[in-house]
């Protein structure tokens, strides 16, 4: 493998985005993969912050990204940084077909898959949840025998978050599906990417389309950017909008679908099932990371590698035992509040962010892992994403925006 | 010895997440597959303790190893299916069909011709009889399909007939499985002219048996396990030697290297694994080293590349396509996903939809590519591919033999 400009070691959000615009500044890119990512399970919007630290509403994301704390990762990020990634964002995936709505001053709302309402900053125009605010009549459509979508509770969430001044109607369809399985989203989706499950779809719905009626559907129109938003919105004559989903997130599969493509034209290399086990350091820098499947490593030099390996849930952080968490690939510095009795916060949905979600690499401003003095580690090697620490995503509802911000500036730097 | 790492308890690291389901060809082309962590994990997990405790969906795994190259948690999905395919075989042989037994025994019939006269012309002609009156369907066989023919001479024969250059001092075992010395022996011809122009001596062992790929597919597990010992030994014999092994088909490779290890957690396998290359990825650790042959093709020809799924699976890229392009050879990855044959998987009368449907994308790409050749270092890939379209297909070797004649 001849030798890269830059290795990405991750391909989640973070990692895919790090490797795009580190390619988009004329870098060789090679990207080492490890599992699909957090795609599936990712929503595929851009959260970019939704409460703040006591867990109020934030109106204006903006705003409230300039008076985090000081162990943000947003903070070290800048909010330049984080402007210009939105940018970057939106430039991408429009140029893929698949244009995101939002901007960082306002937030935008999703109905989510049990019907309550949530904030994100960027989300396809395929679900936004404002449309619902001004219709006189919601459609919300079920689906026989699509697993995890209850449309009568969504209804009936729905109406408490929306009020009753609106008329809630519950309409079924009937996907005929023959198989043995229940049935998933991603199923329902790739049924209406078909010209046959399409017109069915709408010959069922049709009756109830009209004017200030929403029609809400659980994520399925279709896997392919947003083809079959544009086609139905056009045929019914009606906002139509997505709910979030439960897994495999249709949304995110899409996000990833649109990402690699972009990915492809830019001449990234993608390593699949490449574990990076080893880093070669010589001196103040890494080299070259070793890599690969269970026989045996291959080598991959660069003059710069990032991070984006993820949290523990990845496997990017792992802890042993209390104290001896660590960054696996370049063992960099993780700094958390590491004690037993502090690390659950035992009410988990309270009003208080957990200690061990904010357990991460500790970076300085250039989000180059430092130690405890603040010297720089390796002077090649930047970290992204969930592999930061400072922030429980969760609790904020920031992932995909820290994500975004902190791969824009790793790879700028 | 039994190794205290097994992939069957890589089970506990499945946390359900559904990455599997998402990229499954066969949860996407078959309505009727529950999807791979509904199979194996969630069995295994369970610990089922009753033999004929049964999946419906069980046989509908393909073994094509996606869900491992998903999976983020290092889970070995697609070994786990066939472990609980074969446990439910063992309790249930009689299940087993004709197809079952003829699709996973191939080796077999194979050997049994060369020991008759005219055997293997007599088989081909009997195929194209049988195609042609429709008899493969009774027998469970894809009756759409053209079976692969039998060679007049296998590669162990026509590697007799070689004259490799006097003087060579530097060796390397082949391993050429089934479907290179029985049925496609060229590419075995191709692999030795390379190795040969490197300065290396292409030795072969006819003790070597079938790599046992289909028979695990199939169910015979033990069978299998008979062939992993013998072939272990056999590595393992010339590892001492300092002799690496090298195959060109990639289910083989990836059977030596990864499958026997997790399947039967033997020591000596894991051991025999560290002696085992692809052919490119042991061309790729020549070239950078300085060692390999220099050449440069000038021609323009237009190449597409298909990219099996058992290389994918061994997390190491696609070692052809870097350096074919990089001797000047024009050729793309088609970047499409599975082509849905999975060794023998796609013979199989009843797989035989799901088969095509998993493969179109591949073959609208080749289609829209107006490429010269597919190449595809995978046999059965290449079966599949002249099936689904009208290209033309080769194995990578064979594009670099070809750069070292001109």
């Amino acid at each position: 493998m001849s030798k890269s400009d830059v290795v990405v070691i991750g391909n989640g959000f973070a990692g895919l985005m790090s490797a795009l615009v580190s390619a988009d500044q004329g870098k060789k890119v090679t990207l080492l993969s490890y599992g699909a990512g957090t795609f599936p399970l990712n929503s595929g919007v851009i959260d970019v912050l939704g409460y703040d630290d006591s867990g109020k509403a934030v109106a204006n994301p903006a705003q409230a990204v300039s008076a985090v704390a000081d162990e943000h990762p947003y903070k070290k990020i800048g909010i330049q940084a984080l402007e210009e990634s939105v940018k970057f964002f939106q430039d991408v995936v429009a140029a893929e077909g698949f244009p995101y709505v939002g901007s960082l001053n306002e937030q935008q709302w999703l109905v989510t898959g049990v019907g309550t309402l949530k904030p994100s900053c960027l989300i396809p125009e395929s679900m936004q949840g404002s449309k619902c605010f001004e219709a006189s009549e919601i459609v919300l459509v079920g689906i026989k025998g699509l697993k995890d979508y209850y449309v009568d509770m969504v209804a009936e969430n729905l109406a408490k978050e929306l009020g009753n001044d609106k008329k809630y109607t519950v309409v079924t369809v009937d996907p005929h599906y023959q198989g043995a399985r229940d049935l998933t989203t991603k199923d329902v989706a790739a049924w209406m990417d078909t010209e046959a499950g399409y017109a069915d779809f709408v010959s069922q719905v049709k009756g109830n389309a009209g004017a200030g009626k929403v029609i809400l559907v659980p994520q399925i129109l279709g896997l392919k950017g947003n083809v079959v938003y544009k086609k139905i919105v056009a045929e019914l004559g009606c906002p139509v909008v997505e709910t979030t989903a439960m897994p495999p997130s249709v949304n995110g599969l899409r996000l990833r679908d649109v990402l690699l493509s972009a990915l492809k034209k830019k001449g990234i290399t993608v390593i699949e099932k490449a574990k990076a086990e080893e880093a070669v350091i010589e001196g103040s820098k890494a080299v070259a990371i070793k890599a690969g499947g269970e026989v045996r490593l291959q080598t991959y030099n660069a003059d710069k590698f990032i991070v984006a390996t993820g949290g523990f849930y990845s496997g990017g952080i792992t802890m042993r035992d209390f104290g001896e968490a660590k960054e696996v690939v370049f063992g960099l510095p993780v700094e958390c509040d590491c004690f037993e009795e502090r690390w659950v916060n035992k009410q988990l949905f309270s009003d208080k962010k957990q200690t061990f979600a904010k357990t991460g690499v500790r970076v300085d401003a250039t989000l180059r892992g430092v130690d405890e003095s603040g010297n720089v580690v390796l002077e090649n090697v930047y970290v992204v994403g969930r592999n930061l620490s400072g922030y429980d995503f969760c609790f904020e509802h920031s992932g995909n925006g820290v994500a975004l911000a902190s791969a824009y500036k790793a790879a700028k730097a | 010895m039994e190794l205290e790492e097994r992939a069957r308890d890589s089970a506990d690291n499945c946390i359900a997440c559904t990455s599997c389901v998402a990229v499954c060809p066969v949860t996407k082309a078959n309505p009727d597959y529950r999807g791979p962590k509904l199979v194996g994990p969630a069995h295994n997990r369970m610990h089922f303790s009753d033999e004929n405790d049964y999946e419906d969906s069980l046989k509908l795994c393909s073994n094509c190893k996606n869900c491992d190259i998903t999976c983020p948690n290092g889970v070995s999905v697609a070994t786990l299916n066939m472990l609980e395919r074969a446990k439910y075989y063992k309790a249930h042989p009689e299940k087993h069909t004709q197809a079952d037994q003829m699709l996973s025994h191939n080796f077999q019939m194979a050997d049994m011709l060369k020991s008759i006269p005219f055997g293997r012309t007599c088989a081909n002609i009997g195929m194209s009889i049988g195609e042609a009156m429709g008899m493969m369907g009774a027998m469970g066989i894809a009756p759409q399909r053209k079976s692969p023919r039998f060679a007049t001479k296998y590669f162990r024969e026509m590697y007799k007939e070689i004259k490799q250059p006097e003087g060579l001092t530097k060796e390397v075992l082949f391993f050429p499985g089934c479907f290179i010395d029985t049925n496609d022996p060229e590419v075995g011809v191709a692999f030795v002219k390379v190795m040969n122009a490197n300065g290396y001596k292409v030795l072969m062992d006819d003790r070597f048996k079938c790599c046992g790929s289909p028979l695990v597919v199939g169910g015979y597990l033990d069978e299998a396990r008979s062939h992993a010992d013998n072939n272990v030994a056999i590595i393992n014999e010339y590892a001492a030697k300092n002799i690496p092994v090298i195959a060109c088909c990639t289910s083989c490779s990836l059977m030596l290297k990864a499958e026997y290890t997790e399947l039967f957690a033997q020591e000596e396998m894991a051991q025999a694994a560290k002696n085992v290359y692809d052919a490119f990825e042991f061309l790729t650790i020549l070239a950078e080293k300085g060692e390999l042959k220099k050449v440069h093709v000038s021609s323009d020809k237009k190449f597409i590349y298909h990219a099996p799924c058992h290389l994918r699976a061994q997390g190491m890229g696609m070692p052809a396509v870097d350096l074919l392009k990089e001797i000047g050879v024009n050729i793309d990855s088609a970047d499409a996903g599975c082509c849905g044959m999975s060794g023998s998987y796609g013979f199989h009368k009843e797989n035989y939809e799901t088969s095509m449907k998993i493969g179109s994308e591949l073959f609208d790409k080749i289609n829209a590519s107006g490429a010269h050749k597919v190449v595809c270092d995978c046999g059965t890939c290449r079966e599949q591919i002249k099936h689904g379209t009208n290209a033309k297909t080769t194995h990578p070797i064979q594009v670099l033999a070809k750069a070292y004649e001109q």
